[in-house]
């Protein structure tokens, strides 16, 4: 009950073997060049042009193509051009697994059928941000993939409130944070009461109580539960072309005055009304 | 009962994989190991027929414990653990190196045991 990718969906089930999702991904390798080698194939850049831009990448983190235009090799048309031509020459996992015979077009169909309906469930619903940004669609994506862990994963009835942007994170008994990367750069936290947190580790441990459970375990439940959410959120962020790259979790015990939102930085806090009377927020502070 | 050995930073998650592990009747854990490096030592001494594997965790990553292994043990088998379900670089990846198959979080535990008894 996880968002995935269809290579994955077909292996979990057991339609197919590692050994020839392997050969399908080798398969893949082969015909899907990369976007530097499909250049030069095109004849607009050579291979020298090619290392000069990835000597410039360690020190700008810039993806290969809008580096290739920031140093006049290529044009924005022609980035387009060679986009194009990768998207249609994609050969899809799917398609790799025909083309060895360990799929039918057939199967495959039905497969893929069946693995829409399975993600549906993943999809983003609406959410309302207050401020519009760049990523906004990633910010949705995220509050809404937390409110269906907390239903899927905690168990737990709750009504969302209205997102705010505050300037001073309100105290909590614990915090559990997570830093994203790559496309973006935001910290993903979850803020939960102490009843809130046994909650949490009754449901992560599948235990009926947790009385008697560490603090350390007690807080891990919680961590855990970021882990969960922020790596299902960089599978579907990369599904739609954005690279988020994830550290693992931190404990945070914020001081009775709250924990101030660094200069250059915007949160966005979504309150989340638990059906026993209790408050979780969930809070991403962005990188401006 | 086969031997599983699980290698993970978070206490809950190897809570959890034991708990749904020991229950089977059919596996039985024989560890918990907290990163890579220890996964190497405890696969020795244990001698573990299944891995359970993180691919996040800090210090000796899943993917790197897993390129040794699959040098040093070619019987073991490997199953690499992960929130990020089939993304990127890293799923293809631990194909590659030879992970039998990827268990998704948030668990199911008929998924889970499911692809172990596949072994």
């Amino acid at each position: 009950m996880a968002v995935q990718f269809f290579g994955q969906f077909l292996m979990e089930r057991g339609i197919v073997t590692g050994t020839a999702l392997r050969d399908a991904i080798q398969l893949q390798e082969k015909n899907n060049i990369k976007l530097g080698e499909t250049a030069v194939a095109m004849g607009l850049i050579t291979l020298a042009d090619i290392q000069r831009a990835h000597n410039a990448q360690l020190s700008k983190d810039m993806k290969l193509g809008d580096l290739l235009v920031e140093m006049g090799l290529l044009t924005l048309i022609q980035l387009d051009d060679i986009i194009t031509r990768q998207k249609n020459n994609h050969l899809h996992i799917g398609e790799a697994l025909v083309q060895l015979g360990v799929l039918t077009a057939d199967t495959l169909r039905q497969h893929l059928d069946a693995f829409k309906t399975d993600q549906a469930r993943y999809i983003s619903s609406g959410i309302e941000l207050p401020v519009i940004s760049a990523n906004s669609a990633i910010w949705e994506m995220t509050a809404d993939l937390t409110f269906k862990m907390i239903t899927r994963v905690l168990n737990l009835q709750f009504h969302a409130g209205t997102c705010t942007t505050p300037t001073v994170l309100s105290p909590n008994f614990m915090m559990a944070a997570m830093d994203l990367s790559g496309d973006v750069s935001a910290r993903y936290l979850i803020s939960v009461s102490q009843e809130l947190q046994k909650s949490i580790a009754r449901a992560i441990l599948g235990e009926a109580s947790v009385d008697d459970e560490p603090a350390e375990v007690l807080e891990d439940t919680v961590m855990e539960f970021v882990n969960v959410v922020c790596g299902n959120v960089a599978a579907k962020a990369s599904q739609t072309g954005v690279i988020l790259n994830i550290n693992p979790p931190v404990a945070l015990h914020p001081p009775a005055h709250g924990l101030a939102v660094p200069d250059g930085h915007t949160a966005l806090c979504f309150p989340i009304h638990t059906g026993s009377g209790e408050l979780m927020e969930m809070i991403l502070i962005i990188k401006e | 009962m086969v031997k599983v050995l699980i290698v993970d930073d978070s206490l809950s998650v190897a809570r959890q994989l034991e708990k749904i592990i020991s229950e089977s009747g059919d596996f039985s854990c024989v560890g918990h190991a907290k990163n890579g490096a220890e996964a190497i030592k405890m696969n020795h001494i244990e001698d573990p027929e299944i891995i359970c594997m993180d691919m996040n965790m800090p210090g000796m990553d899943g993917l790197t414990a897993l390129r040794t292994l699959s040098v040093m043990d070619k019987e073991v088998k490997v199953v690499m653990v992960t929130s990020l379900g089939g993304v990127g670089e890293k799923f293809t990846e631990a194909i590659k190196l030879g992970a039998k198959n990827v268990i998704s979080k948030p668990f199911d535990a008929e998924t889970v045991l499911r692809i172990l008894r596949e072994l």
